[in-house]
């Protein structure tokens, strides 16, 4: 009662109906209090999405470098010894190291304007760098991913937990897989990056997985070293006894 | 000399009293010294390339071909002083390359014997070569039937950036020589048989490969991605020539240039720069909710109090 003359001073008229007014009727009745109260609203659920779109939870596709380059037959075939001929392997399409717990699809790399390795857009797959051979086919392959994103960890965080003998699985957009076996686990200052030896050709069939590593520095907001996981591709076995079950086709 | 010495000891000690088959030891035995006394094949190409990887450290590639026109043979590769085959390859015709082995660096015996020959038997030709970390070899049997010998080729495991490099060998012992091209570029010219040219760089891409040696020719189409090297063969044939083309090595078609931007600080330690402001965000956009509600609430209590 006290208040009252204030009150229905300033808002004798719709005061009196706001009671049993529908909640729509406050757009017309309290523009302010209704824009601050969307205000509100609006930046959490911008907030959320950020923060989602930070951590790569999201399913948006992280865009492709390039279209997949199709299944070249070879034309002159290896004589065919003890080992199985090795035929152009089709491209990867999926990612599978069960020690670390990594199962992901393959997104494509190219390299960007500055001439670096592109990643890929979402720390939570990992990608083929379309420029090197492929996995399971005679040479280098490249195979990078993120060890965290703003918020957390990323596809490759524990790759530096990798240890000699650990299995590497990544199957081919036909359905093969090529099986590889880590030999060695290196840390290198970006700054000095063994370009030449991580990306030079070798003459087995070879997978590196390359992430971060090292001191992260605050200032630059990167980290200062890259982690590379050395394989070599264990030949086929007619039955594979112990094959983990690889994700669905991504 | 030690090393000559040492695989005989080393043999005896594993096989001590064993009384049978000493004929089989003998052979062996024969068979090791011979390798140890037998001349390596040329090294073709400086040695002076840079290892294409650090990571194995320790580590060389070798793999065996039969590139005589002859019968087919098995092809052993023991650790030198080791009288057990690390390796067998078994019933390889004249053409027949073996995969890469990757193997420690150090000294190895390859043996020849004709196909399904006992491995007891002597071989009829051995060498031995040393893998060098982070090399590759290719030890084939070269020459006419009756001059075969082991030729130990260094094979390349660097390209200049974005370029392919090609090799020939001719094993083609109808036509003594040979002249191969790729495109308009000549990889091989009046090439002898049995011989092998340094590799060339050749831009990579689609090419008509043309082998001509006397009245006979082959061409065919090959591949060359950036960063591969290839090694072409030039064979016999039921009908004349004919050229496979063996893959030595592959890397990356264009070098990225320094590291990989794989991280952006989230499981970093210390001061995580990230999430705050988007906190600060949601603080804020929580309070002024909260402050609307709040007021809002007030507002309609005070008109009910009015009422």
């Amino acid at each position: 009662m006290r208040a009252a003359p204030r009150a229905s001073a300033t808002n004798a008229g719709p005061g009196k109906h706001a009671r049993h007014s529908p909640p729509w009727r406050l757009v017309t009745r309290r523009p302010l209090t209704a824009a601050v109260l969307l205000g509100g609203v609006l930046a959490m659920a911008i907030t959320v999405v950020g923060l989602l779109v930070l951590a790569g939870r999201p399913g948006h596709p992280p865009g492709p470098a390039r279209a997949a380059p199709h299944g070249l037959a070879p034309l002159l075939t290896l004589p065919a010894l003890q080992e199985p001929v090795m035929l152009a392997a089709a491209p990867p399409v999926a990612l599978q190291i069960p020690a670390i717990g990594v199962r992901t699809r393959l997104v494509q790399l190219g390299i960007t304007r500055q001439g670096t390795l592109q990643v890929p857009g979402s720390p939570s797959v990992a990608g083929w760098y379309t420029g090197s051979p492929r996995p399971g086919e005679i040479g280098s392959s490249i195979i990078a991913g993120h060890i965290d994103s703003y918020l957390g960890p990323g596809v490759f965080y524990r790759l530096r937990e990798l240890h000699p003998g650990d299995r590497i699985y990544v199957r081919q957009a036909d359905g093969r897989f090529a099986v590889f076996r880590v030999t060695a686990v290196h840390q290198y200052p970006k700054a000095d990056f063994p370009a030449a030896a991580v990306y030079g050709p070798v003459p087995d069939a070879e997978l590196r997985l390359i992430t971060c590593g090292g001191t992260f520095d605050n200032a630059t907001r990167s980290y200062l070293s890259n982690i590379v996981v050395y394989s070599t591709e264990v030949p086929s076995l007619p039955s594979m006894p112990s094959m983990p079950s690889m994700p669905a086709a991504g | 000399m030690t090393l000559r010495l040492n695989a005989p000891r080393r043999w005896r000690r594993r096989h001590g009293s064993g009384g049978t088959g000493a004929s089989r030891h003998a052979a062996r035995l024969a068979m090791l010294l011979g390798a140890a006394t037998l001349s390596l094949g040329t090294l073709a190409g400086t040695a002076a390339a840079a290892p294409a990887s650090s990571m194995s450290s320790g580590t060389g590639w070798m793999r065996c071909a039969h590139l005589s026109p002859t019968a087919s043979v098995d092809i052993y590769v023991y650790s030198f002083g080791d009288p057990t085959a690390m390796s067998v390859l078994r019933h390889v015709a004249y053409g027949g390359v073996g995969m890469y082995m990757a193997m420690p660096a150090g000294e190895y015996t390859v043996g020849i014997r004709p196909a399904g020959a006992p491995a007891s038997t002597p071989s009829v030709l051995s060498a031995s070569l040393m893998v060098q970390a982070g090399q590759a070899y290719t030890v084939a049997a070269m020459g006419a039937p009756d001059d075969l010998r082991l030729q130990a080729l260094h094979d390349r495991l660097t390209t200049p950036d974005g370029k392919s490099l090609v090799r020939v060998i001719q094993a083609s012992l109808k036509q003594p020589h040979v002249t191969v091209r790729a495109g308009s570029a000549t990889l091989a010219s009046n090439l002898a048989f049995p011989s092998v040219t340094p590799y060339g760089t050749d831009a990579p891409g689609q090419w008509m490969v043309d082998a001509t040696g006397g009245s006979e020719s082959w061409s065919g189409n090959i591949k060359l991605t950036a960063g591969s090297i290839h090694t072409l063969v030039v064979l016999d044939s039921s009908s004349g020539l004919k050229v496979t083309d063996l893959t030595d090595a592959a890397g990356s078609a264009m070098t990225p240039h320094g590291g990989v931007a794989t991280g952006l600080g989230g499981t970093a330690p210390g001061p995580a720069p990230s999430p705050l402001p988007w906190l600060a965000v949601l603080a804020g956009g929580l309070l002024v909710a909260a402050a609307a509600a709040i007021r809002l609430r007030r507002s309609r209590a005070m008109t009910r109090h009015a009422r």
